[in-house]
């Protein structure tokens, strides 16, 4: 089973390299709306707030689908999308108590991590702060 | 050519209120590409020699580079270009924040504004769609609330770029300010945009798309570059501590412009200035990062005790720490952070506002100005209160501040009695804050900086051997690390020449300086690498350079036409040249004249210029600028070139 991202949003500096990586190894184009992290950004105060899933126990997103277009990926630790069965409802957005679940309108479809398959394409662009890592044996505490 | 830079720009022309596109020619592309490069190109063309900065005829361009928007490090930055309200020339201003990205994913490679709005105005844009609004409400608010307004008007997801009351009131160093706290700071840009009643540009983005020529070529090319920036002997520390991390060691070497030049270094204990004694002192409150960056050099700070409690703001940087703090003689940093806030909601530079600060403080010193005419201010080295008084005076043009406003050089003109002697100006740009009479490179790098004097065209930290891919590129330029030690003439111009060209790349590409002549590490082969995949343009590292060197060129062409002569421009701020720094470690002469003519005449002959300094005919057809050749008769005719074409 992979790791999963740990967020620390104290060490955020909310120059969204991560979001720019995200919607490139994801999707081939730069889109801030097609990151699978998303940070909010109150520049004024340097409050920066990510949030991407965080491969929790609770699930709540598998469970709040309504057509299980959702389920976990035992070999890859992330929650895995039938795209083919979605219908866009949202269920998951709402229901996701970490804010990890974003949605684009365009594809009518949820964006969730799923790890970049073991090398997270946003941890490699957050070095320095290390807002986001990739641990192995990340306890629940942590990834809040 | 095929590129997926589309280069599409928006013209807005304030007077008639039409908004069109147009898209930057294949030709110039290629030869310029984007950014600063593209905007001399099109400046060039848009202005004349005898356009006035100030006039509706001016143009005001706001151009990203051309990997801004992308993930490629530390590539947010976007150029702003005008003709200059201080030195009456050439003006290129560059910004971090969020606005460039947010114009590249809108879709926008380029602002352009012609003429003046009939009333203030602001311009909002989205993906495929834009408009103008009136700002009347907004007119006289700072840039805080500006930004509040907008975005609670468009949405708190938009990007504002606005200016404060200072560029309303065109003070001729009123900076655009963006992201709250990102500046173009330099030159006067934001009176520029304050003449044509432009208040603000707000960009929706959050729906944009940015697509590049090769996804998994650029993948690999950028995480090479980011393990070798991350890997940068500055990197933690300049992510850690900011750019004013060094400031108390900088005083201890004695190399700390101090009191407006006197010294080099500040009487006492100057650790609190230190961007490094921050955290523990409580006053560094978040790290911050342009777009796309990788380091997050930025500070966020705040005061939570004392008579400036609850004052906050994005920095200050090292220059702002110098200019308000070193240079008006400050050790406190507290009133030096609350100079930095309102520098940043009024719309001003901090270089050029505390130089003219510290200016009218050594005419006080010197009996010149009188305590009546510092409006009852006692403008003395070391009163933190009176700086702060007096910034707020120079933002709403009041009392001395309506003379200070105006730039130091016209402020010393006005008051005469020899104050041009401690003007720390050329050209009519206010001079950054590094002792240039003990770092030659800086010293021959401001003496041609085509805006005025000024580390922001070719920064030339290697010539101090203080890091080890520092004194490698010196080594690779100039043969042997042994130039890399900042008091010798020996190979200044070759040092000079390649960060100039690296530099002008960088600005093109929307790359940071920080990645390519502070830390070293992104080099011309990575860069070359970089632009390819993401826009198809398959440029040699040589080629690239030679880019680089066309756009100084065009640049330096660009003042010939406005008048430059070489033999009495290119030259440094009176004291510099004629006043020893006995702080100096080593003795501190004057960097005089003639030093200054023995590395100006190698430099001009790297360039392929005269003796004079003017392009001769052959290097202006080799980089493709014999265009030029027709408006230069006059300035070959005047400056005495002996290869006039």
């Amino acid at each position: 089973m992979l790791g999963k991202l740990v967020v620390d949003a104290d060490h955020c500096t909310g120059c969204g390299s991560c979001m720019l990586a995200c919607s490139l190894a994801k999707e081939g184009k730069f889109s801030l709306s097609l990151s699978r992290i998303q940070v909010t950004r109150n520049e004024e105060i340097a409050e920066f707030t990510p949030k991407v899933c965080v491969q929790c126990r609770e699930q709540s997103c598998i469970a709040a689908c309504p057509v299980s277009a959702l389920s976990f990926n035992e070999a890859t630790g992330a929650i895995q999308l039938n795209r083919e069965v979605c219908t866009g409802c949202q269920q998951c957005v709402s229901a996701c108590p970490y804010g990890g679940v974003h949605f684009d309108k365009g594809q009518n479809l949820p964006l969730i991590c799923d790890l970049c398959g073991g090398s997270p394409a946003c941890v490699d662009a957050c070095q320095l702060p290390q807002a986001i890592s990739y641990v192995q044996d990340a306890t629940e505490e942590e990834e809040r | 050519m095929n590129t997926s830079y589309a280069g599409q720009l928006l013209i807005v022309d304030l007077s008639s209120e039409t908004i069109r596109t147009e898209y930057i020619s294949p030709k110039v592309i290629n030869l310029f590409l984007g950014g600063r490069g593209a905007g001399v190109s099109l400046l060039w063309d848009l202005v004349s020699g005898s356009t006035e900065p100030l006039a509706e005829d001016n143009a005001l361009m706001v151009i990203p580079g051309m990997l801004t928007g992308t993930s490629a490090p530390c590539s947010g930055r976007t150029t702003l270009l005008a003709k200059s309200p201080a030195t009456g020339r050439y003006l290129k201003s560059n910004i971090g924040g969020w606005i460039g990205v947010s114009l590249k994913l809108a879709g926008i490679d380029g602002l352009v504004f012609t003429g003046k709005a009939k009333h203030p105005v602001y311009l909002s844009l989205s993906p495929g769609q834009w408009q103008l609004h009136l700002a009347d409400t907004l007119w006289g608010q700072g840039v805080r609330a500006t930004t509040h307004a907008l975005k609670e008007k468009h949405g708190t997801d938009v990007e504002v770029m606005c200016i404060g009351p200072a560029g309303e009131r065109l003070v001729r160093f009123a900076a655009v300010m963006a992201s709250y706290y990102n500046a173009a700071a330099r030159g006067g840009i934001g009176a520029v945009m304050g003449s044509k009643n432009l208040k603000a540009v707000v960009v929706d983005s959050t729906m944009g798309q940015l697509t590049i020529a090769d996804p998994d070529g650029f993948t690999k090319v950028v995480k090479q570059a980011r393990k070798l920036l991350y890997s940068d002997s500055i990197a933690e520390d300049l992510h850690k501590f900011g750019t004013a991390r060094d400031v108390d060691f900088l005083n201890k070497m004695r190399i700390l412009p101090s009191y407006n030049f006197q010294r080099s270094h500040i009487h006492g204990e100057a650790q609190k200035l230190s961007g490094r004694a921050w955290p523990a002192l409580g006053y560094l409150k978040g790290i911050v990062g342009c777009a796309g960056c990788i380091y997050s050099c930025h500070r966020f700070t705040r005061i939570d005790k004392g008579k400036y409690a609850g004052i906050y703001s994005g920095g200050p940087e090292y220059e702002t720490v110098a200019s308000f703090g070193s240079g008006c003689g400050l050790l406190d940093p507290e009133p030096v952070f609350v100079a930095n806030s309102l520098c940043n909601d009024l719309g001003l530079d901090v270089i050029s506002t505390g130089s003219v600060i510290q200016w009218a403080m050594e005419s006080v010193q010197r009996g010149v100005l009188s305590h009546a005419d510092c409006d009852g201010l006692d403008l003395q080295f070391g009163n933190g209160d009176a700086v702060i008084e007096m910034v707020k005076k120079i933002g709403y043009r009041q009392g001395l501040g309506d003379l200070l406003a105006d730039g130091v050089a016209r402020a010393a003109a006005q008051i005469g009695q020899g104050s041009d002697r401690w003007a720390i100006q050329a050209r009519g740009l206010e001079q950054s804050c590094v002792e240039t009479r003990g770092a030659f490179a800086y010293a021959l790098a401001f003496a041609v900086n085509p805006r005025g004097p000024d580390h922001l065209h070719s920064e030339c930290l290697a010539e101090f051997g203080g890091t080890k891919e520092g004194r490698a590129l010196v080594k690779r330029i100039a043969g042997d690390e042994k130039y890399a030690v900042p008091n010798t003439e020996d190979k200044r111009a070759e040092i000079v020449r390649w960060h100039e060209d690296i530099y002008a790349v960088s600005d093109a590409l929307g790359l940071c300086a920080f990645t390519t002549t502070a830390a070293y590490s992104l080099q011309e082969e990575l860069i070359a690498q970089l632009l390819k995949t993401a826009t198809g343009i398959d440029l040699t590292a040589e080629a690239l350079l030679q880019v680089g060197k066309r756009i100084i060129t065009l640049e330096r062409c660009f003042n010939l036409r406005d008048g430059l002569c070489p033999e009495k421009d290119d030259v440094l701020p009176w004291r510099i040249m004629h006043e020893p720094q006995p702080d100096l470690p080593d003795g501190g002469d004057p960097m005089t004249p003639e030093r200054l003519k023995r590395m100006l005449s190698e430099y001009y002959r790297l360039h392929g210029w005269d003796v004079h300094g003017l392009p001769t005919q052959e290097t202006l057809e080799e980089l493709d600028l014999a265009f030029t050749l027709s408006e230069l008769t006059d300035a070959y005719a005047k400056c005495g070139s002996e290869k006039e074409p």
